[in-house]
């Protein structure tokens, strides 16, 4: 019997092990560093407690690069739910050309996310971007307009590419959820003569709750962290306008050579994640408990 | 007209601007691909000719074909792991209850956390330890492993869609709990295991950071890394190659996908067996 | 294949120098073009086939990612043998003891070969450290035609860049006065006028000259030119690459860059009316070129420096020398190449060279890749109006003495 107990931790063991191994040691790594004396190079010289930290707190870019960061994360994480829940819905309903429709929607997640980035670069330069003479030929610009080179056009260009690329997985998501709903509760609400919006309301929203709550967590995960967009556009700039915490980390780390800040940067933020998830869990079990 | 057909004006019309914008990159990266290398760094967006031959030079010059091999090797052996270790992980999330159990969602959830940027150096550190530089075990564990989390929630749901009876039946009748797995159970997952294994597949693709710091010779690069390194310090970028290179890159897999969107929702938890 | 013959009995000809050598080489190549891998690849092949029981290995690298892969490498200890690197960041590597002194590997016949101006960057307290693998300075380019169309003659002082530059965006379609205002080397741009006008990067009393009088009048300079519409538009977007692609085009009548253009322009737009002027001058007539270099550097913990040395004797003949700096559109770092017909009488090259005489390298000092960003930070804001010359170069000035001054 003792053998049946133990099957669920025998199965689970080896994905277990072989996530962890892969973020625990780099985990411990940045710990050494993020309080080490560490050289540009990342050899560690000696202990230096919370003084990278410390240094990292006081730095003004990264007050800038928290609140923008804040602003990226929030932006896209909630555009691409808006966009993904009404886009899921209409391709959960059959129609004509429904398969390339999906296909469509579906298509950002097949490129690399650097080389969109890059593509959107190219499309957006000022004088020979294919974007401005897109939208001149169009008629709905007279001049070029230069996109990448002040941070009020590059931030909320690079905020579109964001939702762009976080809707396939997003829409996936939600098409799963709508799938799992079963035929006969949208058959008892109809019978029961629910009118469509109500139907929607009662039957479909609370049972995608679980669908978009993990939407919503990984979005911000995979979002906070993203580091091509706004590298690959922008660089961060200019003058750092488009910094967020992770460029601004990169440039501590690989530029500067400040590697003992660049580390103990790394654990603020995922400390940042970390609370993030375990508040937003935390607040939707107690939202399950009043409900039932 | 019937009532598919106005829901196809109406869903196309809604989805419009949506399509719009996905389709602009490509339909930027497949003009410039196009364009003779004179008129690539004109905006315009008819070429005056079709450079078909681009994609040809490109091929040549990028040493793409090497690069495709190694992009397949590394995303199928990792995408093989991966689901390996996943499936019996996430059929003891769904299936059983047992202490630990949110426990173990959540710390699948915190490797999520660690931007690649930020586990390099460790992880560089690690391979370097195992004796892994440049060769691609390096690079197929740490893509598996990151894809662990993902692949086990996605498989999860879907297992979840599997009522528990058909299982229990088979038990009923005397089978044992791994014949019941393998005869009842597996069939019924295959299209979650294929959507799973789908996506796994084309994170490894497309992943760029971690295969950068673990591969030193061009012999063992992967695409990501040679069509980035067309663009990345070079004093003439080639954008004609770089277009028709990131265009390669992505056709398999978006022919893959047009293959098997069908299957990739019903993966998810679609159409239980009543 | 003529190339290749003459290689070959360059070969043969050094053949008999070449000592009796074994083992593998790790060689980190940056990657300028689609030329450069294939070159050292060919070079490799050649040296084995001369020494056999050697096996070099090449290890393409593009630019953008070279210091992090290097950094990453270093951290684990396993970096290559030798590593082509920005010599402004040489000095980090000699201070972490990183850095093996070049005549511990090579010999002084070979360090004999250099122009001597050209090893000062890689000279750190008297030791030689990195040698000079590709060397370029910059200087004006100016598209004859718009410049006729718009009838200004080529400028040769900053008053006259205005001039010129309002005359070809009255009398043309084209941008007057490319300005670089994003990536790399955007404060080197920058220098072109805090130099000509009397002012320093560091001053001799090892503060920053970023709040001097010249640094302020430079920056108002560039400023005054872009409101008054005599640069290109979104300056701030764009980076070297993109400035040249423009001029390229004819879409902008000057820039001020590097060799390199004129191999692009020779292969992209061969039909360009174009000529090469010196750096414009300030009012005293000064005029300074900003000198690069990249080097070799051999690591302190290579355990293959014979055989690095030898290689290194062999890359650095002539022939591959040229073959080299000609391909990838640079200026030659040897007395020999540079006494090649193809260098010698190249008209433009010689633009360059003689600029050479006059040209001033980013400083060595720790730090330097803070500083430039804290520079260009503070360049881009003002290109955008954000704020003024004197406020954000006051600033940057106080934050790169921090700098300084902590890195003491």
């Amino acid at each position: 019997m003792t053998r049946r107990r133990l099957l669920p931790y025998l199965l689970a063991a080896p994905g277990l092990a072989l996530a962890l191994v892969i973020v625990l040691w780099p985990l411990w790594q940045l710990l050494v560093i993020g309080t080490g004396d560490v050289n540009r190079f990342g050899q560690v010289r000696g202990f230096s407690g919370a003084d990278n930290l410390l240094a990292v707190l006081a730095d003004p870019d990264f007050h800038a690069a928290l609140g923008r960061t804040l602003v990226w994360t929030v932006g896209i994480v909630l555009g691409t739910i808006l966009v993904s829940f009404p886009v899921a819905l209409i391709l959960d309903r059959d129609f004509h050309g429904r398969g390339i429709a999906r296909v469509i929607v579906m298509l950002p997640w097949a490129v690399s996310l650097t080389m969109t980035a890059i593509v959107w670069r190219w499309a957006l330069q000022g004088e020979s971007g294919m974007l401005n003479s897109a939208l001149r030929g169009l008629g709905v610009l007279d001049g070029n307009v230069q996109w990448l080179a002040q941070a009020s056009t590059a931030f909320p260009m690079q905020l579109l590419i964001g939702v762009l690329v976080s809707i396939p997985f997003t829409v996936t998501v939600f098409l799963g959820g709508l799938a799992s709903i079963p035929e006969d509760l949208h058959e008892a609400a109809a019978l029961e003569g629910a009118s469509p919006w109500a139907a929607f309301r009662t039957v479909t929203l609370p049972l995608m709750a679980p669908f978009v709550n993990i939407a919503v967590i990984l979005n911000t995960i995979y979002v906070f962290n993203s580091f091509p967009i706004i590298w690959a556009t922008t660089g961060g700039g200019p003058a750092s306008s488009t910094d967020i915490l992770v460029t601004y980390l990169y440039k501590l780390g690989f530029r500067f050579g400040r590697l003992g800040d660049a580390a103990a940067l790394s654990l603020v933020m995922f400390a940042l994640l970390l609370l993030f998830t375990v508040l937003y869990v935390w607040l939707v079990e107690r939202q399950q408990r009043r409900d039932a | 007209m019937t009532r598919k057909m106005r829901r196809t004006i109406w869903s196309w019309a809604l989805l419009s601007p949506l399509v719009v914008l996905t389709l602009f990159p490509f339909a930027v990266m497949l003009v410039t691909a196009l364009k003779p290398a004179s008129e690539v760094l004109r905006p315009t967006w008819l070429p005056s000719r079709l450079a078909w031959e681009n994609f040809g030079t490109m091929w040549q010059a990028t040493g793409f074909g090497r690069a495709l091999w190694n992009s397949v090797v590394v995303a199928t052996l990792s995408t093989l792991l991966a689901v390996a270790v996943s499936i019996p992980l996430a059929y003891a999330l769904d299936r059983h209850r047992f202490p630990g159990r949110s426990a173990i969602r959540q710390i699948l959830l915190v490797t999520q956390m660690l931007s690649p940027i930020v586990l390099v150096i460790g992880l560089f550190r690690l391979v370097v330890a195992l004796g892994w530089v440049d060769s691609p075990w390096g690079v197929v564990v740490a893509y598996a492993a990151f894809s662990v989390a993902f692949t086990t929630w996605m498989l999860q749901a879907s297992f979840a869609a599997i009522p528990r009876e058909i299982e229990e039946a088979a038990w009923l009748e005397g089978a044992s709990g791994w014949t019941a797995l393998r005869t009842v159970f597996l069939p019924q997952a295959l299209p979650g295991i294929a959507a799973a294994a789908l996506f796994s597949f084309v994170a490894a693709w497309n992943e760029f950071v971690i295969a950068l710091t673990l591969l030193r010779s061009e012999e063992s690069y992967t695409l990501p890394i040679q069509v980035f390194s067309l663009v990345a310090g070079r004093y003439t970028v080639e954008w004609h190659h770089v277009m028709a290179a990131t265009l390669s890159a992505t056709l398999p897999v978006a022919v893959v996908f047009a293959w098997l969107q069908r299957y990739l929702v019903r993966g998810l938890g679609a159409g239980a067996v009543k | 294949m003529k190339t290749l013959s003459l290689s070959l009995l360059a070969l043969l000809a050094a053949a008999p120098a070449l000592a009796q050598v074994e083992g593998t080489l790790r060689f980190t190549v940056a990657e300028y073009s689609s030329a450069t891998g294939p070159y050292f690849e060919d070079l490799a092949t050649q040296f084995e086939a001369a020494n056999p029981g050697t096996d070099i290995q090449i290890e393409v690298v593009p630019w953008d990612v070279l210091l992090q892969k290097l950094t990453t490498d270093i951290s684990a200890g396993v970096n290559a043998d030798m590593a082509i690197i920005g010599t402004r960041w040489l000095i980090d590597f000699v201070n972490e003891g990183l850095a093996a002194p070049a005549s511990d590997v090579v010999s002084q016949e070979v360090l004999d070969r250099f122009v001597p101006a050209l090893l000062e960057p890689g000279t750190l307290e008297g030791t030689l450290y990195g040698l000079p693998v590709a060397a370029s300075a910059r200087a004006l380019y100016v598209n004859d035609a718009l410049l006729s169309q718009a009838g200004a003659a080529a400028p040769a002082t900053w008053d006259e860049v205005r001039t010129a530059a309002q005359a070809v965006v009255d009398g043309t379609d084209a941008a007057g006065f490319g300005l670089q205002g994003n990536e790399i080397e955007t404060d080197v741009y920058f220098y072109y006028a805090l130099w000509s006008f009397g002012g320093d990067i560091i001053e001799a009393d090892g503060t920053s000259g970023l709040d001097s009088p010249a640094a302020i009048e430079a920056a108002t300079l560039y400023k005054e030119m872009i409101d008054a519409g005599l640069t290109q538009e979104g300056a701030t977007a764009m980076s070297r690459e993109d400035v040249q692609n423009l001029f390229k085009q004819g879409g902008v009548s000057m820039v001020i860059t590097a060799p390199f253009l004129a191999n692009q322009i020779a292969a992209e737009v061969p039909d360009l009316d174009y000529s090469v002027h010196p750096v414009p001058a300030g009012p005293t007539g000064a005029n300074f070129t900003y000198g690069v270099t990249d080097s070799i550097v051999v690591f302190e913990n290579s355990q293959n420096k014979e055989l690095a040395g030898a290689f290194l004797d062999f890359a650095f003949q002539p022939e591959a020398r040229a073959r080299f700096t000609s391909g990838e559109g640079f200026l030659p770092v040897t007395t020999a190449e540079a006494a090649l017909p193809e260098f010698a009488d190249d008209p433009t090259l010689q633009v360059f060279t003689g600029l050479m005489a006059n040209a001033r390298f980013a400083p060595t000092i720790p730090g330097w890749e803070e500083i430039a960003q804290i520079t260009s930070d503070a360049l881009q804001r003002v290109y955008l109006g954000e704020e003024t010359p004197e406020a954000a170069l006051t600033a940057a000035a106080a934050e790169i003495d921090g700098i300084l001054q902590s890195n003491q």
